[in-house]
């Protein structure tokens, strides 16, 4: 159980600081030294326009890590807000708020993502909106359903009769008995937001080259798979050791915190 | 149970109205000209302005968002999912060759992931704990954090590049829907294994269980009468996460191995920038993500008799 904390420690510290501990301008184009083979001055070898891999990848962390982390962040806050006013705004509200989730949740989020980043034109930009816009209706789920849970329980009802604002009882009463399921069900959306953004990178819709998101790695590693397929194989396997670590620490923090109805 | 019936298809219908709303405001408010995009698709460059008030006309671009909105929501309602604006062809037909494509491979990729999955999660639960038990939760974990994308590839590189076994690309044979099903089928085996296997070992501890087994009931019988009704329904449950997440990656797999089906339908169309096209994937996508949504509630339902009924 603790490497699982280790191990999501060192993802995290390689979103922050690997871009300093790279060897090389992730971007330098240097085609004499095109797609070098491992060792040597380029630890991992060099891509089809002469970019060390190993700087790549390294930067490629803050990417694919640090767009995931902003995007879940912003669903979190999108997704509660609305659960909330849900759970607390009465019959109408909640109706509201519900009938507007069921379209999203009707839908495979990953094609919503690819569809509304592709229309818009393929950017940092509309790669985040799309998986915030695809992202918030487990939050709000989760946060309606515990809110209507607790919203009868002595303390609300007397906080509510001592005449506490909404907003003072969402923000004192409601989100702390919120809180172990929402960090259960962020790490799942972080998990889903790498996977995420590395296939849209993948199919061209998300992070633009010459920026070297794992996924965008992937699609110009493609080409090269029969030469050099180190340089196809590494990026993915980023992916899959951080959504390993982050799906590891979820199902230990869900035991850890004893949460039983955040599984969607 | 009808009237339970008859508000799921209420709600399935408010879903659609939405979906396809979401979808034209998406692509009304997508960046650039989509009267100039369809005339430079019909006519090439240069196109003069005769004929682009022309094509806005056509389109009800002039009357604003909720005529043009009618003039694309009338003829759908009656089948006519219109024509590409970038070559002019009917999209229905293009539509029905690409599913010809798609639903095989879809079905195929679900029976692989549930004959590798069922069995996986049988063994892994008749001793929780053992290595083996350890080995299958280990596998799935790893199998659930394998993005579709990488594993195609890797199997390109191992089956179609080092040995040469299989094609690659296309969709012309069977032998190339090996790879694509394998890759699918993998994803969808190893969430499938995670959650049937908690759903038997939480079936397994449900407290009436001894009252079979110390009266006398054969083991065989108390896991086929008792313990795979109870371990269904978080099945059943998760059905139709799984089929989204298997809709998910077709789109991947049909770009990396070359299959013509609905997913490169809906990449290429976004590429080309013919919204037509895109509309008629999504709402098709959002039809189909319904039913199967709706099929799965009424199995849910009759398998739970606490919530048969109850308007949940």
């Amino acid at each position: 159980m603790r490497s699982v904390y280790v191990l999501i420690t060192v993802c995290a510290l390689l979103a922050m600081f690997g871009p300093m501990l790279a060897p090389h301008d992730p971007t330098a184009i240097n085609i004499p030294n095109r797609l070098q083979p491992p060792g040597g001055k380029w630890l991992l070898g060099t891509d089809a326009l002469g970019r060390d891999i190993l700087s790549r990848l390294l930067h490629g962390a803050r990417w694919s890590l640090g767009l995931a982390f902003v995007v879940s962040l912003l669903g979190l806050i999108i997704g509660t807000t609305i659960g909330l006013i849900a759970a607390q705004g009465g019959r109408v509200a909640d109706w509201i708020a519900m009938r507007a989730t069921d379209p999203f949740l009707a839908f495979p989020e990953l094609i919503a993502a690819v569809v509304i980043a592709g229309v818009l034109g393929a950017s940092t930009a509309s790669l985040i909106f799309a998986l915030t816009v695809t992202g918030w209706m487990r939050y709000a789920r989760v946060a309606r359903g515990i809110g209507l849970s607790v919203s009868n329980r002595g303390y609300v009802v007397q906080a509510r009769l001592a005449g506490l604002s909404p907003l003072a009882i969402a923000c004192w009463h409601y989100l702390p008995s919120l809180l172990p399921s929402l960090t259960v069900v962020w790490t799942g959306m972080l998990a889903r937001a790498i996977l995420g953004i590395s296939t849209l990178g993948f199919l061209g819709f998300g992070v633009q080259p010459p920026m070297p998101e794992w996924g965008t790695m992937l699609l110009d590693a493609r080409i090269h798979m029969r030469s050099t397929p180190l340089q196809m194989i590494l990026p993915g396997l980023c992916v899959v050791i951080a959504v390993l670590a982050i799906n590891l620490a979820g199902d230990a923090l869900r035991d850890a915190l004893a949460v039983q109805d955040a599984k969607t | 149970m009808i009237s339970v019936f008859v508000g799921l298809m209420l709600r399935a219908v408010v879903v659609l109205t939405g979906a396809a709303l979401a979808t034209f405001a998406l692509l009304w408010h997508a960046p650039g000209d989509p009267a100039l995009a369809i005339a430079e698709a019909r006519y090439g460059q240069n196109v003069s302005k005769e004929v682009l008030d022309f094509i806005r006309a056509e389109a009800g671009f002039e009357d604003g968002f909720w005529t043009a909105f009618w003039a694309w929501l009338a003829p759908l309602m009656q089948g006519d999912f219109g024509q590409s604006s970038v070559n002019g062809r009917d999209v229905w037909p293009d539509l029905v060759t690409a599913m010809s494509y798609t639903f095989p491979l879809a079905l195929v990729s679900l029976a692989l992931g549930l004959a590798v999955s069922v069995p996986l999660a049988l063994i892994a639960t008749r001793r929780p704990g053992s290595w083996l038990d350890r080995g299958a939760v280990a596998l799935a974990s790893v199998g659930v954090a394998i993005p579709a994308f990488w594993l195609g590839l890797l199997l390109i590189l191992l089956f179609a590049v080092q040995l040469g076994w299989l094609p690659a690309m296309g969709a012309e044979t069977t032998t190339h829907s090996i790879l694509p099903a394998m890759t699918l089928g993998f994803g969808v085996a190893a969430s499938l294994t995670r959650i049937i296997r908690s759903g038997i070992l939480e079936a397994r501890g449900q407290p009436f269980l001894p009252a079979f087994t110390r009266r006398g009931v054969a083991r065989r019988d108390v896991a086929r009468d008792h313990i795979a009704p109870h371990a269904a329904v978080p099945v059943v449950t998760v059905l139709g996460l799984e089929l989204a997440f298997l809709l998910e990656g077709l789109v991947v797999v049909e770009v990396i191995f070359a299959r013509p089906g609905l997913g490169s339908f809906l990449v290429n169309a976004i590429f080309a920038r013919d919204f037509p096209k895109v509309q008629a994937v999504v709402l098709l996508a959002a039809v189909i993500f319904v039913l199967v949504n709706l099929a799965i509630d009424m199995i849910y339902r009759s398998l739970d008799p606490r919530v048969s009924g109850r308007d949940a």
